[in-house]
């Protein structure tokens, strides 16, 4: 990055943190030092609970994938497999979005394969940002694995012996530093934000970066600390989450850390997204239902719970118009 | 990745599409797509070297609702011919 001859950008940060300013949008990607809200849920949990959602969407592109996808290409960057290639990688949106927007900053390709379902929203981002899009059924490799469809794509595009080493491929679901991102931020954040009171952990199962990732920090802190994965059911529409059951479980899901799994279905989840946009004002996507209605089934032992908020809601307005009901008022 | 291409001698096949030195899920997924811009009763040739396809390839047919006409294999390469019915 070149800076202009007496930018203000050049001049050491001033330590009043309300006149602070960053070098590029890279910056802003949460850290200990920067970290993303916690926020207090007052409305939709039972009485007197005390939890907090850790709001992921406020990372610079959108989602809890900025860290990921940052971790992923420093690791790549550093082991020298970026060189002279392009990446490819499965992602239901988020993820790739991060890494198309990094990919730009750096002057690299990104084609990224995509489950069908994703919200138009997420597909019209990618392709904004400049990656080569493929959205992918799931049900494409039905001898392998029948519901990774978009993960067997991507690892066949960069494995072909046709295409000869041309596609790099981060690989979230098997990448180290994916769970990296989490230890090294995420689970600091939390232990940090709560001053070390957090009792239970929330989070989805999806990459399962996020699990093992800050379940493993929590549990060195307190082995006491209670981390609960969240499971879609079946056939579920709840992008960036996976039932382990009819999807292969990640490389780096590390069950060692997972104390309790709740399974919660679409409806709920999506009823309980409703509500935190109109008894919290939290503007979240689909998952964050689901892992808020997990973290409502709790009783009064398993606080403070802090849970994640995977991403915002924005870019799911096409799915939220199916939940509104047409008896909602539309005139005065 | 090279794209469909339209056979100068469309013996048996309207277009053809190389898919050797590709891994599976890769030439059913390629198929996939350039069936979808055949016109009904037109014939993909496919030529392949990952044996994966053997079995990928009837599936495909089965979901989609490809026929698949004929499946050979010479010399380490699988060749398919599909058609579009609707």
């Amino acid at each position: 990055m070149s800076i202009a001859p007496g930018s203000i950008a050049d001049r050491s940060m001033p330590s009043d943190t309300s006149r602070r300013r960053y070098r590029d949008v890279r910056e802003l990607v949460a850290s200990p030092e920067n970290p993303t809200p916690l926020v207090r849920l007052n409305r939709v949990l039972r009485p007197g609970a005390d939890g907090y959602l850790k709001l992921e969407w406020f990372n610079p592109f959108g989602s809890v994938k900025d860290r990921t996808a940052r971790a992923l290409l420093q690791g790549m960057r550093d082991r020298g497999e970026l060189r002279g290639r392009e990446l490819v990688e499965a992602t239901s949106g988020n993820t790739g979005i991060a890494l198309a927007a990094l990919a730009a900053l750096e002057g690299l390709r990104l084609t990224v394969t995509i489950p069908s379902g994703v919200p138009r929203e997420k597909l019209v981002l990618l392709r904004m940002l400049g990656a080569t899009v493929l959205p992918t059924p799931d049900e494409l490799c039905p001898i392998d694995n029948p519901r990774d469809g978009a993960i067997a794509l991507a690892r066949a595009i960069a494995e072909s012996p046709a295409h000869a080493g041309r596609y790099a491929m981060p690989d979230q679901y098997a990448n180290a530093d994916n769970v990296r991102a989490h230890y090294e931020g995420t689970g600091p954040e939390i232990w940090e934000q709560t001053e070390g009171q957090v009792r239970t952990f929330v989070a989805g199962y999806g990459t399962c970066g996020t699990l093992s990732g800050v379940g493993r920090f929590l549990k060195e802190r307190d082995p006491t600390i209670r981390v609960v994965a969240v499971e879609p059911q079946r056939g579920h529409r709840l992008p960036g989450l996976k039932n382990l059951e009819e999807a292969k479980a990640p490389a780096i899901l590390d069950r060692s850390v997972i104390d309790d799994v709740i399974r919660v279905e679409d409806a709920p989840a999506y009823a309980m997204v409703q509500r935190l946009f109109r008894e919290e004002a939290l503007i979240v996507g689909p998952s964050t239902g689901a892992i808020v209605h997990a973290m409502a089934s709790l009783d009064g032992s398993a606080d403070p719970i802090v849970g994640i908020s995977p991403d915002g809601g924005q870019k799911y307005a096409s799915f939220y118009a199916d939940l509104l009901d047409d008896a909602d008022p539309t005139e005065v | 990745m090279p794209d469909i291409t339209l056979s100068p001698t469309p013996a048996r096949a309207d277009a053809e599409l190389d898919c050797k030195g590709l891994l599976c899920p890769l030439p059913v997924y390629k198929a996939s797509r350039a069936l979808d811009r055949l016109r009904p009763g037109q014939v993909l040739r496919v030529e392949c070297t990952d044996p994966g396809s053997l079995a990928d390839f009837p599936a495909l047919a089965r979901q989609r609702g490809f026929t698949l006409l004929s499946v050979a294999d010479r010399d380490g390469i699988q060749v398919f011919h599909l058609r579009r019915e609707m």
